[in-house]
């Protein structure tokens, strides 16, 4: 019995031993965790054409938001907030993000945009993404707040402010998340909530940042439709709490087609 | 002394079972497989809800099933793992353990060495495919090589008879 079993602890052993002295899958040549998006990449995810938005709509592939059983809508400074809670390991972060960014941009002006990827460890690996740490939103019409709970080594990173904490423990659990505490989970106003990503990740492995951003603009791209159909989504979410604005917005195609995925909207 | 007097004097048994501590860990084992691969099994198959890493950071984002490495032959590796426990419980029952056909014991020996062997295979592809460990498989993976040292240690004497 000492034989065979011998064989398969050596074996997995060795795998082991092979996988920790860098053999195996390959990784990317070192980047910085987290740098300055540069200028090209932002200008492209916060200026998507709003006729491509509007020529993409709202697929059906895409996962709409869940209602939430809430009925005062949630501020912060004022205005309608949307929280989102995520980390930047995450590869499902990493996905939604994008989207996020080019929806927001609809409303409000991002500054200090970052970029960065996914876990080099985990599914997904190093999946290319916007970060939201050290950046600032100003908008008129809402507050953006985001957190993410740790770096893509899965060190510490932020820690969640009073807002942030009571929407995870209200809401980021099942049924609106697949897990308590799942990530990414945004909440719009405590009104409607997203809990995983909204189209299939696997749409961004191998690409560059420039080659995500580059594609955004082209509705024939399955990226572009993964993505601003997203943003579509996110958008008509988010003018459910503004009422409506800014028209120019919210009474578009897209985010009026987008408006039919989101249960229980006006 | 030959096999005829010692049978004359009964001084060895025809065939013994193993230990029902034994016995029992096989059913425990194979049993508590079972379970986890079903919960995997309807993760695979379970829309994008159970798509979400956990914000306490835990070792993988719990999506191995998703990787390209989470089908064979184009059949997802839980529900092979949910096939491969359910005979493997019924080869674990103490009736079946008692049965004095050496084909038993043969085919059961077989069987566990095969899930053996396809865990290792799954841990190559975990450490070198998907680059991740996804928690629920490896407690499979612990289950299936714990019952191929209980099935050595039990079944072998039985083939030597």
């Amino acid at each position: 019995m000492a034989v065979p079993v011998g064989v398969v602890v050596a074996v997995v052993v060795a795998l082991v031993l092979v996988k920790v002295a860098g053999g195996g899958s390959s990784t990317p040549t070192a980047e910085p965790d987290r740098q300055p998006a540069p200028a090209g990449v932002v200008t492209a995810v916060t200026s998507v054409p709003a006729s491509v938005l509007d020529t993409i709509g709202a697929p059906s592939g895409l996962t709409p938001p869940q209602r939430l059983p809430k009925a005062t809508v949630l501020t912060k400074d004022g205005k309608p907030a949307v929280v989102y809670l995520g980390a930047e390991f995450c590869p499902y972060c990493a996905a939604e993000r994008w989207p996020m960014v080019v929806a927001l941009s609809r409303f409000g002006t991002f500054s200090g945009l970052k970029i960065t990827h996914s876990s080099s460890t985990d599914v997904f690996a190093n999946t290319r993404t916007l970060s939201f740490v050290g950046s600032s939103y100003s908008s008129p019409y809402i507050t953006f707040d985001p957190v993410e709970f740790e770096n893509n080594r899965n060190g510490p990173l932020e820690q969640p402010d009073a807002i942030q904490t009571r929407v995870e423990a209200n809401f980021d659990k099942p049924p609106y998340s697949g897990i308590d505490g799942g990530i990414p989970f945004i909440d719009f106003g405590n009104q409607w909530s997203i809990g995983g990503p909204s189209y299939n990740v696997q749409i961004l492995q191998g690409l560059s940042w420039e080659e995500i951003a580059s594609q955004l603009s082209d509705p024939n791209q399955v990226l572009a439709v993964g993505v601003d159909g997203t943003a579509n989504i996110i958008s008509a979410a988010i003018c459910q709490l503004t009422g409506g604005q800014p028209a120019a917005v919210c009474g578009s195609p897209g985010v009026r087609v987008a408006t039919g995925r989101i249960p229980g909207a006006k | 002394m030959t096999a005829l007097a010692d049978a004359e004097v009964g001084t060895v048994p025809d065939w013994s079972p193993p230990r029902p501590s034994l016995v029992w860990l096989t059913v425990a084992l194979s049993a508590a497989g079972l379970g986890v691969s079903g919960y995997l099994t309807a993760a695979h198959y379970t829309s994008p809800s159970l798509l979400v890493c956990s914000a306490s950071g835990a070792i993988d984002c719990a999506k191995v099933t998703t990787s390209s490495a989470s089908r064979l032959f184009g059949i997802p590796v839980a529900v092979l793992g949910l096939v491969w426990f359910v005979p493997m419980l019924g080869l674990s029952l103490p009736a079946v353990w008692r049965s004095p056909d050496s084909r038993v014991a043969v085919a059961r020996l077989a069987w566990v060495t095969a899930g053996i062997g396809f865990v290792v295979y799954l841990i190559y592809a975990e450490l070198f495919v998907v680059g991740a460990i996804c928690l629920w498989c490896s407690t499979v993976h612990l289950a299936v090589f714990l019952l191929f040292v209980a099935v050595l240690s039990a079944g072998l004497p039985q083939l030597r008879r």
